[in-house]
C-alpha cells in the first residue's frame, strides 16, 4: 500500500504492507512526479489528482500527530512551502487548529527560494537580534530588498525575513511555550533557532504517519 | 420610520428588497400588498462583488456588499432595511449610501419583536443546507411555524451564527446539525434577541461561525472559547479550500461524520 503526501515542492512517500514490511519513507520533487503515479490512500494540496483516497491536510497532521507525540497538551504546527498549519490538543482532544494558506502564502517556498538565489547555507547563519515583520513570504521579501539597499547584508537580511516567518508562525499557532514542529523547515537550523519557545523538530513525515493511522483505524485496513 | 406611510405607494407587484430581518408587522403588511420581496442579503444575481468598490470599503462585511450589489442591480420599487439591535450599525451606514445612491424609498426599521415563533427548523434531521435556506425564505413570510412537520432529532454537531454569504460550507454538516446563534433567533423571528443568540449546546462539537469583518466575530469567538469543543471560523466572500477542510477535519477529528463531497 502506497501512502503520500502531494506537497508543493515536495512529495513524501511511504510503502506499507509489501512482501518486506514496511519501507523507510521517502522524498521526491512535485516537480519529478511521473504524470501517471496512482497511489493507494494521498494527502496534500495536490492529492486528489493521485488517488481515489484522501485525507485532507489537518486530519492527516492531526492523526500523525497523535502517533508520534506522548503528552496531552501541544500545539503541533506545519510549516510547507506553501502554507502553515497547526492543531492543538488539550487533555488528549482536538482543542484548536488552523490553516493560513493566504496571509501565511509561501513562507516556505520563499525561504528555499532565497538560499539558492543568494547561494546562503542555513546552518551557518546566526539566528539575528533583529526582525522583519513578515505575514507573506511574498510581500516579505521587499523587506529584504530595503534592507540591502541600505547597506545591511544579504545573509543578515535573508537571515531577519527567515527569523520573521518563524515570529509569525509562532504567533498564529497560539505562541505556546513549546511547539512540536513538522515539515521540512525542521532541517533549516536557522528557523528553528528563530522561534521564541522550545521546538521539537518531528521532520517531513508527520501527515505520512497521519495516514498510516487512518489507515488503520480508520479504513481498517492490515498494515 | 421617518414617513408616515412609506408602503402607499406599493402597487400589488411591486418589488421590494429587504435587508436583515424587517419586523413582522412590516413583513406582514408587504405579503397582504402583494409584494414581491427580495432577500438582498443572499445572491440574487450572478456578477462581480467588485462593482460595489465605489461604494463600500472592500474590506466590509460581505453580507451588506452583496445586499448593494443586488440593489444596484435588481429594478426594485423600495428597500426596507432593518438598522436595529437585530441588525448592525454596518448596515445602518449602508442604509444611507444605498439611499444616496438609489431613487427609490430605503426605508430603515429597527425590528425589536420579542414574540417567539419558534425554531424547530434549527433542531430537525435535515441537510443543515435546506435548513438554512427554508429558514431564510422564511423571513419573507408572517405566517406561523408547522413544528409538526419538523421534529426534532438528537444532536450530533452544532452550527452557530449567522447564514453565511457562501451557503456550500453548509453542505460540509452531518443532517443531525442543530442551528443556535443568530440563524435561530431568525426562525423565532426575534432577530434581536442577544439571549437566544448566545445559546449553545456544550454537549456537541460546534462551530462559531462569523462573517469576517461583521461585529459577530467578536461574540462567536467569545463563545468558542466558552465551549468545552468548539472552534471559531470566519468566512469573507467564498469558503476556500482550507476553509471547508477545517471543518471537515474539526468534525471528522470530533467523531463526528462530515458529509461527503
Amino acid at each position: 500500500m502506497l501512502l503520500a503526501d502531494f506537497g508543493t515542492s515536495y512529495c513524501k512517500f511511504r510503502e506499507l504492507g509489501g512482501p518486506a514490511g514496511a519501507g523507510q519513507p521517502y522524498l521526491l520533487a512535485t516537480k519529478d512526479l511521473p504524470k501517471n503515479l496512482r497511489v493507494d490512500l494521498a494527502t496534500g494540496h495536490n492529492g486528489k489528482r493521485f488517488s481515489d483516497r484522501y485525507v485532507n491536510e489537518l486530519t492527516a497532521l492531526a492523526r500523525g500527530g497523535e502517533d508520534l507525540i506522548a503528552a496531552p497538551d501541544y500545539v503541533l504546527l506545519d510549516c510547507g512551502s506553501r502554507d502553515i498549519k497547526y492543531v492543538s490538543y488539550c487533555h488528549g482532544k482536538l482543542a484548536d487548529m488552523g490553516w493560513n494558506s493566504e496571509c501565511g502564502a509561501s513562507m516556505g517556498f520563499t525561504i528555499e527560494l532565497l538560499e539558492k538565489y543568494y547561494n546562503l547555507d542555513y546552518g551557518k547563519l546566526a539566528v539575528p537580534e533583529r526582525t522583519f515583520s513578515i505575514t507573506c513570504g511574498v510581500l516579505g521579501m521587499s523587506h529584504i530588498f530595503d534592507a540591502v539597499t541600505s547597506g545591511i547584508s544579504e545573509a543578515e537580511a535573508v537571515a531577519r525575513f527567515v527569523k520573521g516567518i518563524a515570529l509569525n508562525a509562532y504567533r498564529f499557532s497560539g505562541s505556546p511555550e513549546t511547539l512540536y514542529l513538522s515539515g521540512g523547515l525542521c532541517d533549516n537550523p536557522l528557523f528553528v533557532g528563530s522561534f521564541p519557545c522550545n521546538i521539537i523538530p518531528l521532520g517531513r513525515f508527520v501527515l505520512i504517519k497521519g495516514l498510516e493511522k487512518t489507515a488503520r483505524e480508520h479504513l481498517s485496513i492490515a498494515l | 420610520m421617518k414617513q408616515e406611510n412609506p408602503f402607499a405607494q406599493l402597487r400589488p407587484d411591486s418589488r421590494v428588497g429587504i435587508v436583515g430581518i424587517p419586523p413582522l408587522a412590516v413583513i406582514g403588511r408587504l405579503n397582504s400588498l402583494g409584494a414581491q420581496i427580495y432577500d438582498l442579503d443572499e445572491p440574487q444575481i450572478n456578477t462581480d462583488m467588485e462593482l460595489t468598490a465605489p461604494f463600500l470599503p472592500r474590506v466590509y462585511c460581505a453580507i451588506l456588499r452583496t445586499a448593494l450589489l443586488n440593489a444596484l442591480h435588481l429594478e426594485l420599487d423600495m428597500i426596507v432595511i432593518d438598522v436595529g439591535p437585530g441588525k448592525c450599525d454596518c448596515a445602518l451606514h449602508v442604509s444611507t449610501v444605498l439611499q444616496d445612491m438609489l431613487r427609490i424609498p430605503v426605508i430603515r426599521t429597527r425590528n425589536e419583536d420579542d414574540v417567539p415563533f419558534g425554531h424547530p427548523l434549527c433542531e430537525t434531521k435535515m441537510s443543515l443546507l435546506e435548513k438554512l435556506k427554508r429558514i431564510t425564505a422564511g423571513v419573507q413570510s408572517a405566517a406561523p411555524h408547522q413544528p409538526e412537520k419538523f421534529p426534532p432529532c438528537r444532536p450530533t454537531a452544532g452550527f452557530w451564527g449567522v447564514p453565511p454569504r457562501d451557503f456550500s460550507l453548509l453542505t460540509l454538516f452531518p443532517d443531525t446539525t442543530h442551528i443556535y446563534g443568530w440563524t435561530r433567533c431568525m426562525e423565532n423571528k426575534t432577530p434581536a434577541d442577544g439571549e437566544l443568540e448566545e445559546m449553545f449546546n456544550a454537549e456537541v462539537p460546534t462551530i462559531f461561525f462569523a462573517q469576517s469583518f461583521c461585529a459577530k466575530t467578536a461574540l462567536a469567538k467569545f463563545l468558542a472559547a466558552k465551549h468545552p469543543h468548539g472552534l471559531y471560523l470566519d468566512v469573507d466572500v467564498t469558503c476556500s479550500s482550507s476553509t471547508q477542510a477545517k471543518i471537515q477535519a474539526f468534525l471528522e477529528l470530533s467523531g463526528v461524520g462530515h458529509a461527503a463531497r
